[in-house]
Order: C-alpha cells, then sequence, then structure tokens
C-alpha cells in the first residue's frame, strides 16, 4: 500500500512540474505572436495556459496534504507525541471533512461542467472541474494514511 | 440588496469563530477557510456549497495570478543558476563592512531580488534557505535571523514588479506603471528603516563584520551582477512601454533568467531545473489553494455585507486626508492579519476607495498605503505568509520568531506613517518620469 501511494505521489509530483514548465510555453507563444509574424496570434494561448495553472494548483494542493506543508498556525506549544498525535487525529478528521465536500459536490460540479464548453478553446469544462472531486479523493487516500500512523503512535506501537 | 437568512453579525461570528477554531486545532490554514464557510453555505436557503467551487475556480482561472508561479520560478532559477551568488556577492562588496554584515547583506540582497521577482513569498523561501542557516551558524541569534529574513521578505511586494500591485490595478483600474514607479521609494525607504534596525541590533549583541571589500571587488562585483540587473529594467521597463502585460514580464523574466544561467553563468543543469519546477509547483500551489479558499470567505463575508456593516459610519467622521490615510492603513493592517493580501484587496480595497476619494486622496498614494500596509501583514499572525515559510524553513514554530518581527516592524510602521503623510513620497517619481500616468 505504502508503495502504491509512493508511487501515485510521484506521479502527481511529476505532472505538477511538467505543467509548471509547461506553463511557460503559451504565454511565449502569445508574446512571440504579437511581436513577429511567424506564428498566427492563437487566442487559446491565454486559455490553456490559464487551465494548466488550475491543474498546477490543485496537483500542488493534493500533495502538499501528503507532505504535511499547507500553512498551519500554531497556537499551541509543542506537546509530547501522544497528545500530538490526538490532536493530529482532529485536525485529519476536519481536512477529511472538506475532502468529502470537494467529493461530494464536486462530482455535481463536474456533471455541470459537460454542459459548458470554454470559450476559446470549446474544450469541456469538465476537464478542468475533475480536479476538484480529485483533489478531495487524494486527500482522503493520503489522510488515511496518515490515520494509520496517528493511530499507531495512540496505541504506543511505534514512536517514528 | 437581497435579505439574508442571518444578520451581518451573526454571519460574521460563524465565519471568524469557525476559522479560529478550525485553527486552533491546527487544521492548515486554506483548509480552515473553506471550513469556515460551510455552515453558512448550508445554512442558508439562496447558497450552496457549489459555490466553494464555483469561487475557487474564479480565483485560479485568473491570467493575473499566473504571475505568481512565474515570479517564484524565476526566483528558483536565480538560486540555483548562480544568479544569487553574483548578487550576494555584490550585496557584500556593498554593505558588508556594516555590523551585523550579513544581515544587512539579507536586506540588501531582498531589494535586489525585489526588482527582479515580485513575489515575497519567493522572496522569502529562497533567502530563508540561504540566509538563516548561515545567519546562525555566524552567530546571529535564531529568532532575530528568522524574523530579518520575514520582513525584508515584504520588499518584494513593494518595490516592482510586485504582483499585489497587479492585483490592486487589475480590481481598482489604477495605473499599474504609475504603481511601479511609485513603489521604489517607499520600498528604499523601509529597506533603510530596516538596515538601521539591523545595526542596533548588531550593536547590541555585537554581531560580525566583514572586512570593507576593495574598490576593485566592488566594481567586478558590480560588473558579474550586471546582467543579472538587467532583468529588473526588462521587467519594469518592458510593462512600462506597454510592451507585456505583468504576467507577460514575469513569463520573459524566466526566460532571460534560463537563459543567463544556461550560457552566461553556465550553472544550470537538467537536475537543477526540474528541481526548480517542482519547487516553484509546491510552493506556488499551496500558496495559491490558500488565495481560493480565501476568495470563498471573502465572497461570503461581502455576501453578508460585513465589511460595509462595519465601515458604515466611517463616512461620516468628517476625516482629512491625513486621518483617512491612517484610517485606510490600519484597516489594511488588521486585515492584512488574516487574510491573504490578493483577497483583502478584492474586497477591501473596493470598499475603501470611495472613502480615499471622497477626501480627495490620490489614487496611486491610496495605492501605495494599501500594498505597503498588507505587505506587512506578510509577517503578521496568525496568517503571515512569509514568516511562517521562514518559520518552516527553520523548522521552529511562528511564535518563535514573533517577539523579534514585532520589534522590526516599528521601524517600519514610522515609514509608512511617513507616507502617508506626505503623499510627494510614493508620487514624486511617476510625477517626474511618467506625468502622463497620474492621470
Amino acid at each position: 500500500m505504502k508503495r502504491f501511494l509512493d508511487g501515485y505521489h510521484r506521479l502527481l509530483t511529476w505532472l505538477m512540474a511538467a505543467s509548471v514548465a509547461i506553463l511557460i510555453v503559451p504565454v511565449t507563444l502569445q508574446i512571440v505572436s504579437r511581436y513577429t509574424a511567424l506564428i498566427p496570434s492563437w487566442i487559446w494561448t491565454e486559455e490553456l495556459s490559464r487551465f494548466l495553472f488550475i491543474w498546477m494548483i490543485m496537483l500542488g494542493a493534493m500533495i502538499a496534504v501528503r507532505e504535511g506543508t499547507h500553512f498551519i498556525v500554531d497556537f499551541v506549544p509543542d506537546l509530547p507525541p501522544k497528545p500530538t498525535a490526538a490532536l493530529q487525529v482532529v485536525a485529519n478528521l476536519c481536512i477529511l471533512a472538506f475532502a468529502l465536500v470537494f467529493v461530494w459536490w464536486g462530482i455535481q460540479f463536474v456533471r455541470f461542467g459537460w454542459s459548458q464548453t470554454s470559450e476559446l478553446a470549446e474544450l469541456p469544462m469538465t476537464f478542468i472541474f475533475i480536479a476538484w472531486p480529485l483533489a478531495g479523493a487524494t486527500w482522503a487516500l493520503f489522510l488515511g494514511e496518515s490515520f494509520l500512523h496517528n493511530f499507531r503512535v495512540l496505541a504506543g506501537s511505534d514512536v517514528r | 440588496m437581497m435579505s439574508a437568512a442571518l444578520s451581518p453579525g451573526m454571519a460574521a461570528i460563524v465565519l471568524f469563530g469557525g476559522f479560529f477554531l478550525f485553527l486552533l486545532v491546527r487544521v492548515p490554514v486554506a483548509f480552515a477557510l473553506g471550513l469556515a464557510c460551510l455552515p453558512l453555505l448550508v445554512i442558508e436557503p439562496r447558497l450552496s456549497p457549489m459555490m466553494l467551487f464555483n469561487e475557487t475556480f474564479k480565483a485560479y482561472n485568473s491570467f493575473i495570478l499566473l504571475a505568481v508561479p512565474f515570479y517564484l520560478l524565476t526566483a528558483n532559477l536565480m538560486n540555483c543558476g548562480g544568479v544569487t551568488d553574483r548578487l550576494i556577492r555584490l550585496s557584500r562588496a556593498m554593505v558588508g563592512n556594516f555590523p551585523g554584515a550579513l544581515a544587512q547583506i539579507n536586506v540588501v540582497l531582498s531589494v535586489f531580488f525585489a526588482g527582479i521577482s515580485g513575489s515575497s513569498t519567493a522572496d522569502a523561501a529562497s533567502q530563508s534557505k540561504v540566509f538563516i542557516e548561515a545567519q546562525v551558524k555566524e552567530g546571529y541569534g535564531l529568532s532575530f535571523s528568522i524574523a530579518i529574513t520575514a520582513v525584508s521578505a515584504v520588499l518584494a511586494v513593494i518595490i516592482p514588479p510586485s504582483i499585489l500591485m497587479i492585483v490592486w490595478g487589475g480590481v481598482i483600474s489604477t495605473s499599474i506603471g504609475a504603481m511601479y514607479l511609485a513603489g521604489f521609494l517607499p520600498g528604499l525607504l523601509i529597506a533603510a528603516a530596516q538596515m538601521a534596525t539591523v545595526h542596533v541590533y548588531a550593536k547590541i549583541y555585537n554581531y560580525p563584520v566583514y572586512p570593507r571589500a576593495s574598490l576593485k571587488e566592488f566594481f567586478y562585483a558590480g560588473w558579474i551582477s550586471l546582467p543579472a540587473l538587467a532583468t529588473a529594467f526588462i521587467i519594469v521597463g518592458g510593462v512600462l512601454l506597454g510592451w507585456f502585460t505583468p504576467t507577460e514580464s514575469a513569463c520573459i523574466a524566466v526566460l532571460y533568467t534560463i537563459l543567463l544561467s544556461v550560457f552566461i553563468y553556465r550553472e544550470l543543469n537538467l537536475g537543477n531545473l526540474y528541481q526548480a519546477f517542482v519547487d516553484t509547483g509546491r510552493l506556488s500551489a499551496i500558496a495559491l489553494f490558500c488565495v481560493g479558499t480565501a476568495s470563498a470567505f471573502g465572497w461570503l463575508l461581502a455576501y453578508y455585507q460585513i465589511p460595509r456593516a462595519l465601515l458604515e459610519n466611517v463616512s461620516t467622521w468628517g476625516m482629512g486626508l491625513t486621518q483617512a490615510g491612517f484610517f485606510i492603513a490600519f484597516v489594511f493592517l488588521v486585515v492584512g492579519c488574516f487574510l491573504d493580501a490578493i483577497p483583502a484587496i478584492i474586497i477591501f480595497g473596493t470598499i475603501l476607495q470611495p472613502l480615499a476619494h471622497s477626501v480627495g486622496m490620490h489614487p496611486i498614494h491610496f495605492a501605495i498605503i494599501g500594498i505597503v500596509s498588507l505587505a506587512f501583514g506578510l509577517v503578521t499572525p496568525p496568517y503571515g505568509l512569509c514568516l511562517m515559510i521562514a518559520c518552516s524553513v527553520a523548522k521552529v514554530p511562528v511564535r518563535f520568531a514573533l517577539k523579534d518581527t514585532m520589534i522590526m516592524l516599528v521601524p517600519m510602521l514610522l515609514m509608512l506613517a511617513a507616507i502617508i503623510v506626505f503623499p510627494e513620497i510614493p508620487l514624486i517619481l511617476p510625477k517626474l518620469i511618467a506625468p502622463e500616468l497620474l492621470k
């Protein structure tokens, strides 16, 4: 299971890096097409870059849950491992609730997307909207792993 | 307007109460903002959780915000492509002989960085990695090192180019070129205030000094940094002359930095490049994901007309220009503690604009007061991105560096007061260089 999650994590990271790299292309094309006659001024460069941008954000938000890098504000001082794990479980339950909201209403959002096409490139918006329920499902998956770890700490069998 | 099921007061309690409750149990900020919206979305008959998707989608579907990953990528490429090293060398030749040398270099580098990158989070992320460890190694206090790195990073959104100015120009239709010019002097003044603070700290704690650089070293360092410094002129000049949109200029900065690192400094390889893409994606995604849920949160604040309820009586106070300036700064400083700067501009900038207009404040003056105040919000908890980044790099909780950060904010706030009292500070450069932009 851990190997599957590691692989999935790597895949998401790779896709995110690729979307950052590809983002440069349409924006550059947009500038080049304005100042030279080398290529026609494709109007969808702006739209394509925005859609890549959305995917980049959502992919990054997915992996950040596993990496634990979403910004946290620490009001409480550092606690010993067990209370920390307990608090982590509470926080993760909250994130899980949010993840399930993303899955449940996200599916409606995707259905709604079938009836819409993007303004310029005429892609069905589903290809964009699907990032939301996918993020919810991915969070739930990664949170499951974190729950297992925290329960082990709470049970006292594995203090890493 | 529409009647809502809850009064503004009740809605405010649910939103802010929920937000703090979730923060308290260590739910990440982005999720706490989203979760705090949910009860209202369920209770209110006219709303549904679908709105959460619409608002986050609208926030991300923005060509303007696309400048954020580009600015971050520029910064990351500068770090791994050898650009930052040359700028550090130049900063060292300039201020290395001042007391608290490394911390002074930290501030001066932030000024150079600010001229190339428009993102404070990028500055905080890259300089935290470079300076915090190095400063501690040389005997500087850890909390001091974190605090100076975080507060100097806010310069990036005050000195052009600036993501906040781009957003401000988009929302409140103010000339981005004029704001760019107007940001220079306030940024330099705030940097000077920070250097003075470092000087005092260095005298009290006896921080180390480097030997004075020779004139030859100074010119050599300047010469090898010249191609890097040219980036600032390409970006800011390109926007001022109307060659590129701000987002495009950020993309040009990326391409230029890649060229520079590959062909002139020859320090970039494929491994570095991939790492820069990954780091950029990671940081811009978590920062921008916050912007999405913060936009939903802000949208609900506006739906219940909470900002208007808060500011209802203000226009009858009969404030003069300076008082209004202080009031605007105060509002943005308080808001900046809780909201990301971008949604704060969207919500409060538009609400305060009539007030600024009614007292005859120049739109550019208004913009600079707002942006500087919100920039300070980047280091004020609970939601101070730069401070959070610096602390997470140093692996300490935010509380740890809070005291030194607050001390350093005092001289910076004095500079803000000067900007409010003397509108000429921001307005003089645009008046001299591009008076047509001020109309």
